[in-house]
């Protein structure tokens, strides 16, 4: 589903040279759930907006889905992430200005869905999060856990091979938090990849995996079937 | 892209869209009137006068203290004007086209019409005045020598006159006016000749009236008449002006020469007040559209940085650049339409009230669509650079945590 | 908190200067533009004489012929010479003149000076206390001079420096076309504008350099400038009876019943020139004081309210942008006004501080409206219309100028400022 071979990104400024990661090598296999962990600053966020295509990387190899990233346009990625990848994030990210309707709605647009069918799926994805009833509401007008389940919402309305989940109980009390993870396990369990950036043990205990990344290194593995990290075997 | 979140985010935006509403709403009814009373001025500053204008020159000239015999010197200073290098024709006449001043008589197809419903203007003058004014004949002929009256004899009155084209088709509608005979009062005059167009010297008799015009032939000296006008040979009109003081100084002393000028500056004079209204509303235009152009830039400026995070997001969420940028045009596209539609009716009621209060004619509906497409250019020019900004925006703000 | 708010409010406009820049050039601007055309507007429709403008009249009367008669029609605005003269023997006001515009050649006595023309006035002896025209040396002619057409005259001192290079000249004589008059007096300074009391001559601008009775101008046959209306032929227009209108005749009345006493002996006077069968239509007549007079003469050209109009739009929509511009800017900090807000400042406060910066605006939009108003003067000026000259900043509307400039920023910063003020501490805390 997702490899990254040997991928670096560094940032430079006039000043200095930032190396956010170093030859980041990883797999995330089909139907599998994978945590990746690592202390503030370790390169975690900059795995994360590679492998979402939300940032370019300066060198090595990605391939999503079977697709080369590397060469694509800005179209072309957007196309991707748009239709392969769903995104959950700390702070949700909805679009204060628009509704629940019209939040989940944001990604179906850009896909080119006919409008019949948009609507479907913005009420099957608000329904399977437990909001359907609260279509019409702003996000303002909602709990965290239930902005958050607005947020999975639209992450699944497209029905994405992949969901990025960075800190997604970040901003949430236990309770809701628990009902976020339990969200997501059920997701994966209907067969979508889930991958989740936390520093929580105990969210990433909950995944089959976990990835370690310490400066811009993925360096250790402790679970799940795929007990051999691609990034060891390489290092 | 579609409509209805743009629409649901400008309503959460109310105040900031209206304004920008309201202000292209403004600007297009100033600016669509605006351009239509330029349109009316340069239209006017067109008026054509009907004579070669590029080829003449006239004099104004006074007399201090009685002259004996004025006709005699009139004809003397003709002959004297004629002898200058570069003259091709001059007359002794009492008037000019766009000179302002005038005389003018009510005239009718029935004698003693005390309605007094048209006016014409009254151009008489010694006998080259149609050669030298270069006009055209479009019917009849001119006057012969013999028709000719000395203007200031005792009771002069002459049989016959030249009217224009506008003036006949006033007092004969339809029909052909040579051998009629329209009235000055209670005088007969029988139209021998029509010519194709004779501006007025003014138009405070109406814009309607403005070409009514008729020639007598009156033999008139210039202590009645006041000008001589000369024809001079193209490109030496300056050179004519200035050997024109000391030619008729020669002829006869104690005369007062003003007004040496050409007609095309007389022209230029008399629509002077014309010309700098037209440049007042190009410049208030301009600045209008400038202004405008400014405050969408800003607010759209505004609106790209408080929705960073947002657009940061949608980016995230599949949007290309590309679907950034539009987004922008078309939230602007949709405000821009607003704002002319508000601005049309605006424009007709703006323009409902010049008419009542200073007499402009009616909008005529094609400043509608021009006014509409040089709105939602410059508001789409306008507000370019913003959504270009906005496109740059990197999707990492998604994860960016605040 | 003044002092603190206006320093608040200057930081706060150097960190958006892009911002602010456009803000003041847009009241500017529209300011400039605005009191360009007002000034033009009340120049052009100041008072002429606002020591007397309500004790002088112009009188109207209708002398033209039944036929072609429209009830309720407006008189001709001049007389006929017979009426004027006879209104000025009757001698009903406090003081009254007839007159009419004219050119007069004079031929300098002076070696070297050539013949020139001249504007001129002829007039009666009521002209000068009743216009309440300045003399810097001699005085007006009398009635008496009026009687006999005396070879007297009355030149500007512009004239009178021009002939003989210096003022006191009262008692010599100049040669104005065929007859040789004495000067009697020499005016100081004076020109009115409007023109009002004959407004066939070019409503602004000049007025005549020089002036002699009516009656002696008639004898030497002097030429006559100005509105000439026949409703007959005549063979001399100009001569007494003929039935044509081309003289303004004025009236001092003291107050509103003189005039009223005065406007009932026009009628009388119409009345009885119908029973003697000079008048063929009933007494119609008008008494209009100055500003009356001004407005139904239409004085004030239409371009210049309409450009006026124009500007004022075109300061609207400055305004407009402004008040968005400011919006802007305001809820732009909206973080910091929440942390004011956060250590205690009250609403009050804030809406305080955020009209200082509108303010703030406004004084420099004034500057440069100040500015952009003399060029635009200047450029009014160099146009070539009869009230070019004219066209100067006094120091009432400088003031005005600024005021426009202040209190519409302020108007145009309400509404933001009231937005601003409006936000809570809380979100703006919570979301940054």
């Amino acid at each position: 589903m997702l490899t990254m071979k040997n991928v670096t990104k560094v940032f430079r400024t006039e000043m200095v040279e930032t190396h956010a990661l170093r030859e980041l090598t990883l797999e995330v296999k089909s139907g599998e759930f994978v945590a990746v962990t690592g202390p503030s600053g370790s390169g975690k966020t900059t795995f994360l907006n590679i492998a979402g295509l939300l940032d370019d990387f300066t060198g090595g190899e990605y391939r999503l889905d079977g697709v080369e990233v590397r060469q694509l346009g800005d179209r072309a990625r957007s196309k991707l992430r748009n239709e392969k990848i769903g995104f959950v994030f700390q702070s949700f990210n909805l679009i204060p200005d628009l509704n629940l309707f019209d939040n989940v709605d944001v990604p179906l647009r850009y896909r080119g869905f006919t409008r019949g069918e948009r609507r479907q799926r913005i009420e099957r994805a608000l329904e399977r999060v437990g909001l359907a009833s609260r279509i019409r509401h702003f996000p303002a007008e909602l709990s965290g856990g239930q902005q958050q389940r607005v947020a999975i919402a639209r992450a699944i309305a497209g029905d994405p091979k992949l969901l990025l989940a960075d800190e997604p109980t970040g901003n949430l009390d236990s309770q809701m938090a628990r009902e976020v993870m339990q969200l997501l396990e059920e997701l994966n369990a209907g067969g979508t990849v889930v991958v989740i950036v936390t520093h929580d043990p105990e969210i990433a205990a909950r995944a089959q995996r976990n990835v370690h990344i310490v400066d811009g290194v993925a360096s250790h593995l402790d679970r799940g079937p795929a007990l051999v990290s691609p990034a060891l075997r390489t290092a | 892209m579609d409509f209805l979140p743009i629409l649901s985010t400008l309503r959460r935006h109310r105040t900031a869209a209206t304004l920008v509403v309201l202000e292209i709403a403004l600007t297009c009814a100033i600016v669509s009137n605006a351009v239509f009373l330029i349109r009316e001025r340069l239209a006017r500053m067109d008026t054509p006068s009907g004579v070669v204008e590029e080829e003449l020159v006239r004099v104004r000239l006074i007399g201090i203290g009685q002259t004996a015999d004025a006709a005699a010197l009139t004809a003397q200073d003709l002959v004297a004007l004629r002898a200058i290098p570069g003259v091709k024709s001059v007359a002794s006449t009492n008037q000019v086209p766009f000179g302002n001043s005038g005389w003018n008589s009510s005239v009718s197809s029935i004698p003693d019409d005390v309605s007094g419903s048209t006016t014409a203007s009254l151009y008489m003058g010694t006998q080259d005045l149609l050669e030298t004014w270069g006009v055209r004949l479009i019917a009849g002929r001119d006057f012969t020598p013999e028709e000719y009256v000395d203007a200031d004899a005792k009771d002069a009155k002459v049989s016959s006159a030249i009217v224009t084209r506008a003036l006949a088709e006033r007092l004969f509608p339809g029909q052909s006016p040579l051998g009629r005979t329209l009235y000055l009062g209670s005088d007969p005059e029988t139209i021998v000749g029509v010519i194709d167009e004779l501006a007025r010297p003014n138009d405070r008799n109406g814009p309607e009236s403005a070409a009514y015009s008729m020639v007598l032939p009156l033999s008139i000296s210039y202590t009645t008449g006041g000008t001589y006008l000369i024809r001079v040979e193209p490109g030496r009109g300056g050179e004519v002006l200035a050997a024109v003081d000391a030619t008729l100084t020669k002829v006869a002393a104690n005369r007062i020469f003003t007004h040496l000028e050409s007609l095309t500056e007389v022209r230029d004079s008399y629509f002077r007040k014309d010309r700098s209204m037209a440049y007042l509303l190009i410049g208030v235009s301009l600045a209008l559209l400038i202004i405008t152009a400014l405050g969408i830039v800003g607010l759209a400026s505004f609106w790209v940085q408080q929705r960073t995070r947002q657009i940061g997001i949608r980016r995230a969420l599949g949007a290309s650049r590309g679907d950034i940028l539009r987004y922008f045009l078309l939230e602007n596209f949709i405000l821009a339409t607003m704002g002319i539609v508000v601005g049309m009716g605006l424009a007709y009621a703006l323009n409902h009230w010049l008419m009542d209060a200073y007499a402009v004619p009616r909008l005529p509906a094609t400043v509608l669509p021009i006014g509409a497409v040089a709105l939602w250019l410059l508001g789409q020019l306008a507000v370019l650079a913003p959504a270009l900004r906005a496109a740059r925006i990197s999707p990492a703000i998604a994860t960016r945590s605040v | 908190m003044f002092p603190y708010y206006l320093d608040r409010a200057w930081r706060s406009l150097r960190r958006d200067v892009g911002l602010t820049l456009l803000m003041v050039v847009a009241i500017g601007v529209g300011v400039g533009a605005s009191m360009t055309t007002l000034t033009v507007l009340h120049v052009l429709s100041a008072d002429p004489i606002p020591e007397a403008s309500h004790q002088l009249y112009a009188v109207q009367l209708d002398p033209r012929p039944a036929l072609g008669m429209d009830p309720g029609e407006e008189p001709s605005d001049q007389l006929t010479r017979t009426d004027a003269e006879a209104l000025v023997r009757a001698a009903r006001g406090k003081r009254q003149a007839m007159m009419s515009g004219g050119s007069a050649a004079i031929e300098p006595q002076t070696a070297g000076l050539a013949p020139f023309r001249v504007d001129a006035r002829w007039t009666s002896a009521d002209f000068f206390p009743m216009f309440r025209v300045p003399f810097v040396a001699g005085g007006p002619w009398s009635a008496a001079d009026d009687a006999a057409n005396a070879r007297v005259v009355v030149i500007t001192r512009a004239l009178a420096e021009k002939l003989f290079g210096q003022i006191d000249v009262v008692g010599r004589s100049i040669r104005v076309e065929t007859g040789d008059l004495r000067i009697v007096g020499v005016l100081d300074s004076w020109s009115v504008n409007p023109h009002f009391y004959d407004l066939h001559q070019g409503t602004y601008g000049q007025s005549e350099q020089l002036f002699a009775p009516f009656s002696t101008s008639r004898e030497l046959k002097f030429g006559v400038d100005g509105s000439l209306d026949c409703w007959e032929n005549a063979d001399d227009p100009h001569g007494l009876g003929a039935p044509c209108v081309w003289v303004q005749f004025w009236v001092e009345l003291e107050d509103a019943a003189a005039a009223d006493a005065y406007r009932d002996f026009l009628v009388g006077y119409s009345d009885d020139q119908r029973k003697a069968g000079r008048y063929q239509r009933p007494p119609n007549v008008r008494l209009r004081d100055v500003p009356d007079w001004l407005d139904v003469q239409k004085v004030v050209p239409s371009d210049a309210r309409l450009q006026t109009w124009v500007a004022l739009g075109f300061l609207f929509v400055c305004l407009i942008n402004t008040v968005g511009l400011l919006l802007t800017k305001f809820l732009r900090h909206g973080a910091e006004i929440g942390v004011r807000r956060a250590v205690g400042a009250s609403k009050r406060s804030i809406f305080a501080q955020l009209l200082v910066e509108a303010g703030l605006v406004g004084v420099a939009g004034g500057a440069l409206g100040l500015g952009l108003a003399y060029l635009g003067l200047w450029a009014v000026r160099q146009q070539p219309t009869d009230y070019a000259e004219l066209a100067h900043l006094d120091l009432p509307m400088l003031f005005a100028t600024i005021a426009l400039a202040v209190v519409s920023s302020l108007c145009a910063g309400l509404l933001p400022a009231w937005r601003g003020c409006q936000l809570t501490p809380a979100i703006q805390l919570k979301s940054h």
